[in-house]
């Protein structure tokens, strides 16, 4: 345990260093565990707010796990545990001029296969697996931000993984 | 267990050359790959940080952090207070004021050690606050006073001031009519520009408006205490009203002249002696009419 120079967040220069540091890492929670329907950016932004009007509450090194259990109770409030499919951009095929010809032949259906499937991993296992792959965060880094040991980081991506493949054959 | 333990490094981006070689040996190498660039497609969407950083930097100008947040509590139990005195201050202030109806009497005690007898359809009013400087009362009817040592006693009538030097006395002010009869000490009484010092046994007395010389009177204390009223050479009007105050009747007088002098007392527990008490020294009839009219006659 540091000792903290100051105690509270009550300074702006102080909250814009904590919004940057995190407010991107929060969204992309927010996003790959709800879905886009409860506009993660809104919430983002509520307990950013939250935070400020508690400012004197909260110490600089609470502050990341005070806004993540924040946004999550306000998603949670909103979200009645909905089925969340993400949704995936179109190809575009010059993007992958460089890439293998496998990657190329990826069609629709297979993209819709994974849609289904990702759609039915835990919420637990969705963000940790997203943030893994999409966001290129390492194991030790999600396990950070979510508060929970690498170890079970890691088993819940590779749980994820697995079940990723389970599905697609079945599809 | 080897193939397991390449994937999870290679989830991690851990693999060194010779294990992402190996890894590339494993016979699912190509949908894994396919597998995680298609999920790449999911991606969030663009976060612009510095966007939403000043959009939250806006609002939380408007919400203008109170960094002493302890004064907001503070406020309100200032405020509370602050209110729970005023009204507080307001209520003690205020005049207290108390009125006897027709046919009612009472008796109080003032703040210090006086005490005020009210007679019937009489009105006091005074104010508790700052009665140890000033004790002023205003009086509208006829009150007996027994006041105790102190600064001034002021008794306000609308038509003259009484003031006390230490004393009994009975002030009656009543429709063209002020009497002042002091009983004990010395009372000091100011009317338009007549300012008299009563001695025990003094009176002073204004009839529409007059000064009418009254002989000394005897007893220790005004008769209406002792439950009578007595008159001395007084208007029969008069007595008629003070009748009607007593008994809460309406005395209809009829071919009677209301300016002939009565002198005599009229009980105020027995109604029919009363009425005997003041209409037979006149010879005048009375004639119950209903329960509150009387209705005086002479043949």
């Amino acid at each position: 345990m540091t000792k903290n120079i100051s105690d509270n967040i009550c300074n702006e220069n102080l909250f814009s260093s904590v919004f940057t540091k995190y407010s991107k890492s929060l969204h992309d929670f927010l996003y790959y565990k709800f879905g886009e329907a409860f506009n993660p950016k809104d919430k983002v932004q509520e307990a950013f707010i939250k935070l400020w009007e508690n400012c004197h509450k909260v110490s600089p090194g609470k502050a990341k796990s005070y806004l993540f259990t924040v946004a999550n109770n306000l998603m949670l409030n909103e979200a009645a545990h909905q089925k969340v499919v993400l949704k995936f951009q179109k190809e575009k095929p010059k993007h992958y001029t460089n890439e293998t010809p496998e990657f190329i032949l990826e069609g629709n259906e297979y993209m819709q296969k994974l849609q289904s499937a990702i759609a039915n991993l835990t919420e637990a296992q969705r963000t940790a697996f997203l943030l893994n792959r999409i966001e290129g965060k390492k194991h030790r880094e999600i396990a950070e931000l979510l508060n929970i040991s690498t170890k079970a980081v890691e088993k819940r991506i590779y749980g994820a993984l697995k079940k990723l493949r389970e599905d697609i054959k079945e599809l | 267990m080897i193939r397991e333990e390449l994937i999870k490094k290679w989830l991690d981006n851990e693999l060194n050359p010779q294990e992402f070689e190996a890894f590339k040996q494993l016979e699912d190498y190509e949908e894994l790959v396919r597998l995680s660039h298609g999920v790449k497609q999911f991606k969030a969407p663009e976060y612009n940080t510095s966007g939403e950083l000043n959009i939250a930097l806006q609002r939380i100008k408007t919400i203008k952090s109170r960094p002493n947040n302890w004064l907001n509590p503070v406020l309100r139990i200032a405020a509370i207070l602050a209110l729970s005195f005023s009204v507080y201050y307001y209520t003690t202030t205020l005049d207290t004021n108390i009125t006897t109806l027709v046919a009612q009497k009472t008796t109080l005690e003032l703040p210090d050690d006086s005490f005020v007898s009210l007679n019937a359809e009489s009105t006091l009013i005074y104010n508790k606050k700052d009665w140890k400087n000033k004790r002023d009362i205003s009086l509208n009817g006829e009150a007996y006073f027994k006041v105790a040592k102190g600064a001034t006693f002021n008794v306000n009538t609308p038509i003259g001031t009484v003031t006390v030097l230490g004393t009994q006395f009975n002030v009656k002010q009543r429709q063209n009519y002020f009497e002042v009869v002091c009983y004990e000490g010395s009372v000091r009484v100011t009317q338009k520009s007549n300012i008299v010092t009563l001695k025990p046994g003094e009176s002073f007395l204004i009839l529409n408006g007059k000064r009418i010389a009254k002989e000394k009177e005897t007893a220790l204390n005004p008769s209406w205490i002792n439950n009578e009223s007595s008159f001395k050479s007084m208007p029969f009007a008069h007595v008629i009203n003070e009748f009607e105050r007593q008994y809460n009747v309406n005395l209809d007088p009829q071919n009677i002249d209301l300016n002939q002098l009565f002198t005599g007392n009229f009980s105020h527990e027995d109604k029919e002696l009363a009425l005997k008490s003041i209409t037979l020294p006149l010879n005048i009839n009375y004639r119950l009419l209903n329960d509150t009219t009387i209705v005086l006659s002479r043949d």
